[in-house]
C-alpha cells in the first residue's frame, strides 16, 4: 500500500543500480542514520555505549570483514580473532612510534598491515578449499595468538602481558582512554564503521565482488571464464583482513582500551564473528550489522531475564547463551541459510504486497 | 646414555599422546567416511560422553538423585553407550534430516552449532567443574618397565594404545567385511544415489552416530582418566583437525598414523625447540604441519585424491 | 547458413592425446577450426567430445600434442590465456554462478575487459562508475540479443534449465569470443527452444563472424547449421568432412550404429 515501487521507474542505469533503489528504502536509511549520527548522542551514557554500541559496531565492521571472505568468497576462515589482534597491536605500535600520527591514519596503517597478513595466511587457500582452509586459518589463529603472548617486542615488554592505549586526540576531541566521553568514542566509531560499509557496499557490487561470488559459487567455471583465482581470493583476504584488522584496532583501543591476547582474541572469538555472519546472513552486508546486533543483545537479554529476573547466577546464564546459540546456528542453517538478512527481505516483500497475501 | 633414555621416553610421551589424538580422529573419520559430514563436534561428544559416564557412577550426580544409587562401573558403561545411541538418534531427527542436501561447509558449520549446543548442555546438567573418572583402569608408572628399561610410562597410557588397536582393527572389518559397513561407503559417497538403491539415510546416520558417540565413548574414558572430565576435552577436537590431515580424512589406519605422527612432533618440538622461543610450542605445532601438509599433500598420507570434473 | 569459406586458421590441435590413470580420454586427435565457421564435434556417449572442449579451454592439460591458436603454438592452455585470448563456452552441465543473477552472470563474461582497481571500486564515482555503466550497456546489448530481459534480476537458480542454458550463452557473449566453444547447447531442450537456440548461434556467427565449436547430440541441428563436423569414437576420429559427407560415412554409420536422424 504505502511501500511500493510501481511508480518509480528508472531511467539510467545508475539509477538502476544505486544501493537503495526503492525511494521508500531510502527514506528508512537516511532516518536511520540520522537518529545515529544526530540524536543518540544526546541520549547515551556510559553503559549503553560500552556495553552496547561500541561492541554492536565493532562487531558489525568485523562481521563484514568476515562475510566478505566466508560470504561472498566461499573461503572459511577460523582465524577472525587472531586477525582482530593483528590490527589491535599493530595500532598499539604504531601510536607508540609515532605518538602525534592521526588516529584515522594508525587505523587505515593498521589495517594495511593485517591484510598483508591476510593475505600470507590466505596463500594456502590457492591449493585448498572448504574446511581444509579453515584448518589452515586455524593454524594463523594459534600461531599469532602464541606469538603476541611470547615475544615481548610486541607488548613493550609489559610485564602483565597486557597492552594498554594511550590517550588519543582526534582533532581535538579525546577518544581514547578514560577521559574520553562515550559520545565521542561512539560518534568516531559509527563514522568510520559507516564509511567502510558503504565502500564494502560499493565493492561487493562491482566487478570484484562478482568475482568473489563467481569463485565461491562455482570456482572452476569461473577459472574457465577468465578470472584469475589467486588474485580474486587473495584480494578477499586482503580486504576482508584490512576491515577485520581496523575491527581489532578499534576493538582495543576505543571499546576496551587493554586487553590481553589470549582472552581477547581466541578461537572463541573467531566463533563469535562466524555465528555473527551466518546469524546474520552470508553474503550479506545488512546481515553483518543485523547479526552483530543480535549477538551483542541476546546476551544482555539473557542476562537480564535469568539472573535478574529469574534468580539464575551469571554462570549459568553463560551456559544457556552457550547452548542458545547454538541450537540459533543448527536453526539459521536448517531454516534460513541466509540469515537475518533474507528474513528482513521477504518481510520487505511482504509489506509491499499488504494488504494482498500474495 | 641417560641422553638416549630421555629422547627415547619423550618419543614415547608423544606416541601415547598420539594414540589419545588418534582415538578422537577415529570418531570423525567414522562419521566424514559414512555421511562426509565433518564432524566438529566430536570432541564435545567425547566430553558428554565422559560426564554422562561420570553421572552414572558418581553420588553427586542426576542418577543417583533421581534412582537413589549409583551403577558399578560394568553396567555404567553400557548405559552410557545407550544415552550416545539415544543422542546419534536425536541428532539425526533435529539436525542431520533436514541438511541432506546442502554443501560441506554448510554442514560443517551446524557441527559447529551442535558442538556449542552439546557444551552448553554439558555444562547445565552436569555443571563445569573437573571431575575425577575412575574406572579401574591402572594408573601410575608402569614399574615393570621402570625397572627393567629405566623407562617412565604410563600404565594408562600403554592400556590406552591396546584399546585403540583393537578399536582399529574392529572398525576396519566392520567397514571391509558386513553389510552395514558397504552401506556406510555408499552414503558418504553420494547422499541421492545412496537413497536412490534403497538405503535408508536416517537409520544408517543413526547407526554411524552411534558408532562414532562410542568411539568418543572411549576417547572420554581415557582422557578422562588421564586428566579428570573437564571442558578441555572438547578442545582436542580441535587438534583432530591436523592429525586428519596428515592421515587423510577418510582412513582409518590414516587416524591413527596422523594421531602418533602429531602427538610425537608436537612433545619433539616442545623439547628441543621450546627453550629457545619461550615454550608452549604445542599451541600451534600442529597445525603448522597439518598447514605444511596442506600445501605440498592435500589427501594426506592415506586419503583419496580428489579429481575435479566440470 | 555458412558464413564465407575463409581458410585461414582460427585454432588446430595437432596428436592431442589425454589420458586420466588408465583411461584414455583422447588419443591421437588433430583437426582444425577455420575462422568464422561453425565446426561440430559429434560422436557416441563417452567419445570424448567435452574432453576435447577441456582441452581447447586448458582445463585439461594433454600429455601428448600441441594446440595452435591463433596461431600460437602451445603444449597447454591455461585457462585464463584461453579466455584473455577470447576463447568462451558454455558447459553440458550448466555451471552458472547460482547465487547471483541473471545481469551479474552475464556481467562476469565481461570480466577480462574490465580493469578498474579496488580503490575505485570502493568509491564508485569517477572511472569504476563509468566502466560499470559502460560494460552494463554491453550486456544488456546481448540480453536483448536473447530476448531475456524480463529475467535479468533473477537469481539464476530459480530459472527453467532452458533459460539458464540461454543465460550461460549470455555470459559466453559477453565475452566477445573469436572462438565459441558450446557444449550440447541444445540439450534438454523442446523443438521451439532448440529453433531459438539455433537462432541464436547462426546469427552470432553471422553477425559477429565468431568461429564457433559445437557439441551437439541432435543430427537435425548439426546437418542444418555445421559447416563441417568432426566425429570421434572412443577417443579416437573416426572422420571428418561437411556434414553431408559425414553423414554418408560408413564409419560413423557404425558407430553411431545405425541411428539416423532426419
Amino acid at each position: 500500500m504505502f511501500y511500493r515501487e510501481s511508480g518509480q521507474l528508472k531511467s539510467s542505469y545508475p539509477a538502476d543500480q544505486a544501493i537503495f533503489p526503492i525511494a521508500q528504502d531510502r527514506w528508512f536509511v537516511i532516518g536511520v542514520l540520522a537518529a545515529a549520527f544526530l540524536v543518540i548522542p544526546f541520549f547515551l551514557n556510559q553503559y549503553w555505549a560500552n556495553a552496547v554500541l561500541l561492541p554492536f559496531l565493532v562487531y558489525a565492521l568485523a562481521g563484514l570483514g568476515l562475510n566478505i571472505l566466508t560470504g561472498y568468497c566461499g573461503q572459511v576462515s577460523l582465524g577472525t580473532g587472531a586477525f582482530m589482534a593483528v590490527g589491535a597491536y599493530a595500532s598499539f605500535k604504531f601510536v607508540g612510534f609515532f605518538p602525534e600520527l592521526n588516529f584515522l591514519i594508525v587505523l587505515a596503517l593498521s589495517g594495511v598491515i593485517t591484510a598483508v597478513v591476510g593475505m600470507i595466511f590466505g596463500l594456502p587457500s590457492l591449493r585448498i578449499k572448504g574446511f581444509y582452509l579453515a584448518v589452515a586459518t586455524l593454524a594463523a589463529q594459534f600461531f599469532l595468538v602464541w606469538m603476541f603472548n611470547k615475544v615481548g617486542w610486541f607488548y613493550d615488554y609489559n610485564l602483565t602481558g597486557m597492552i594498554t592505549v594511550r590517550p588519543i586526540d582526534f582533532f581535538g576531541i579525546r577518544i581514547t582512554g578514560p577521559e574520553a566521553t562515550p559520545a565521542a568514542k561512539y560518534l568516531f566509531t559509527l563514522t568510520v564503521v559507516c564509511v567502510l560499509a558503504l565502500s564494502a557496499k560499493n565493492i561487493v557490487r562491482g566487478r570484484i565482488g562478482r568475482e568473489w561470488m563467481a569463485i565461491r559459487d562455482m570456482d572452476i567455471a569461473a577459472e574457465l571464464i577468465g578470472i584469475r583465482p589467486l588474485r580474486a581470493k587473495l584480494s578477499a583476504f586482503a580486504v576482508s583482513s584490512f576491515y577485520i584488522g581496523v575491527a581489532g584496532a578499534l576493538y582495543f583501543a576505543v571499546y576496551l582500551g587493554a586487553v590481553e591476547p589470549v582472552e581477547a582474541f581466541d578461537i572463541n572469538q573467531s566463533f563469535y564473528v562466524l555465528f555473527i555472519i551466518i546469524i546474520g546472513g552470508l553474503g550479506s552486508v545488512l546481515g553483518a550489522f543485523l547479526g552483530a546486533a543480535f549477538i551483542v543483545l541476546v546476551p544482555i537479554l539473557l542476562k537480564n531475564i535469568m539472573v535478574g529476573g529469574m534468580g539464575f547466577d551469571s554462570g549459568m546464564a553463560g551456559h544457556v547463551e552457550i547452548l542458545l546459540m547454538g541450537m540459533l546456528i543448527i536453526f539459521f542453517l536448517i531454516v534460513e541459510p541466509h540469515g537475518l538478512a533474507r528474513l528482513w527481505q521477504i518481510a520487505k516483500e511482504k509489506l509491499r504486497l499488504w494488504p494482498f497475501p500474495h | 646414555m641417560g641422553f638416549d633414555i630421555f629422547l627415547l621416553e619423550v618419543i614415547l610421551s608423544g606416541l601415547m599422546t598420539g594414540v589419545m589424538y588418534a582415538l578422537v580422529a577415529l570418531g570423525f573419520v567414522l562419521i566424514f567416511k559414512a555421511s562426509g559430514i565433518f564432524n566438529f563436534a566430536q570432541g564435545v561428544m567425547a566430553l558428554f560422553a565422559a560426564l554422562a559416564l561420570y553421572d552414572f557412577l558418581a553420588e553427586d550426580g542426576w542418577f543417583f538423585a533421581v534412582f537413589g544409587f549409583t551403577l558399578p562401573v560394568w553396567l555404567a558403561i553400557p548405559a552410557t553407550i545407550v544415552v550416545m545411541i539415544v543422542l546419534a538418534w536425536v541428532i539425526e531427527r533435529t539436525v542431520l534430516r533436514f541438511l541432506v542436501k546442502q554443501n560441506e561447509i554448510i554442514l560443517f558449520m551446524a557441527t559447529i552449532g551442535l558442538a556449542f549446543v552439546l557444551e552448553g548442555l554439558g555444562d547445565i546438567l552436569f555443571g563445569s567443574d573437573v571431575k575425577p573418572l575412575d574406572i579401574g583402569i591402572p594408573q601410575g608408572a608402569s614399574d615393570w618397565l621402570l625397572d627393567s628399561f629405566n623407562l617412565y610410562l604410563e600404565k594408562l597410557e600403554i592400556f590406552a594404545a591396546g584399546t585403540a588397536a583393537v578399536l582399529v582393527v574392529v572398525l576396519a572389518i566392520f567397514f571391509q567385511r558386513t553389510r552395514i559397513g558397504r552401506a556406510l561407503r555408499a552414503v558418504a559417497d553420494d547422499h541421492q544415489a545412496a537413497l536412490s538403491v534403497g538405503i535408508s539415510l536416517d537409520k544408517i546416520w543413526v547407526i554411524v552416530w552411534s558408532v562414532s558417540g562410542i568411539v568418543a565413548l572411549v576417547a572420554g574414558i581415557m582422557w578422562g582418566s588421564k586428566s579428570g572430565v573437564q571442558f578441555s576435552l572438547s578442545l582436542i577436537a580441535l587438534k583432530a583437525l591436523p592429525v586428519l590431515i596428515l592421515g587423510g580424512f577418510t582412513s582409518v589406519p590414516g587416524a591413527i598414523v596422523g594421531g602418533l605422527i602429531i602427538g610425537v612432533g608436537e612433545k619433539l618440538a616442545e623439547v628441543y625447540i621450546g627453550p629457545m622461543v619461550g615454550g608452549a610450542i604445542e599451541n600451534w605445532f600442529a597445525y603448522m604441519l597439518a598447514l605444511g601438509f596442506l600445501l605440498f599433500r592435500p589427501q594426506g598420507l592415506f586419503g583419496e585424491r580428489i579429481i575435479e570434473r566440470v | 547458413m555458412s558464413s564465407e569459406q575463409a581458410t585461414e586458421t582460427l585454432l588446430q590441435v595437432d596428436a592431442i592425446s589425454l589420458s586420466f590413470g588408465g583411461v584414455h580420454a583422447l588419443v591421437d586427435v588433430s583437426f582444425d577450426i577455420r575462422k568464422g565457421e561453425v565446426r561440430s564435434i559429434i560422436g557416441p556417449n563417452g567419445a570424448g567430445k567435452s574432453s576435447m572442449l577441456n582441452v581447447i579451454n586448458g582445463f585439461y592439460h594433454p600429455q601428448k600434442g600441441t594446440i595452435t591458436y591463433q596461431g600460437q603454438a602451445r603444449k597447454q592452455m591455461r585457462p585464463h590465456d584461453a579466455a584473455a585470448g577470447g576463447i568462451a563456452r558454455t558447459f553440458q552441465n550448466i555451471a552458472l554462478f547460482k547465487g547471483m543473477s541473471t545481469l551479474d552472470n552475464i556481467m562476469t563474461g565481461r570480466n577480462t575487459h574490465m580493469s578498474k582497481s579496488l580503490f575505485w571500486q570502493a568509491l564508485r564515482i569517477g572511472p569504476a562508475q563509468r566502466e560499470e555503466i559502460e560494460h552494463r550497456e554491453f550486456v544488456e546489448h546481448v540480453i536483448d540479443f536473447l530476448e531475456i530481459q524480463s529475467i535479468r534480476k533473477t537469481p539464476v537458480g530459480r530459472l527453467p534449465y532452458g533459460l539458464q542454458k540461454r543465460v550461460e550463452l549470455g555470459r559466453a557473449l559477453a565475452a566477445e569470443p573469436t572462438l565459441l566453444l558450446l557444449d550440447e547447447p541444445m540439450a534438454g531442450m523442446n523443438l521451439e527452444e532448440k529453433e531459438d537456440m539455433s537462432r541464436f548461434i547462426l546469427e552470432t556467427n553471422d553477425e559477429f563472424g565468431t568461429t564457433i565449436a559445437l557439441i551437439e547430440h541432435d543430427m537435425g541441428v548439426v546437418m542444418d547449421i555445421s559447416d563441417r563436423v568432426v566425429v570421434l569414437d572412443y577417443g579416437r576420429k573416426i572422420a571428418e568432412g561437411t556434414p553431408l559427407e559425414v553423414r554418408a560415412n560408413q564409419n560413423v554409420i557404425d558407430a553411431y550404429l545405425g541411428v539416423s536422424h532426419d
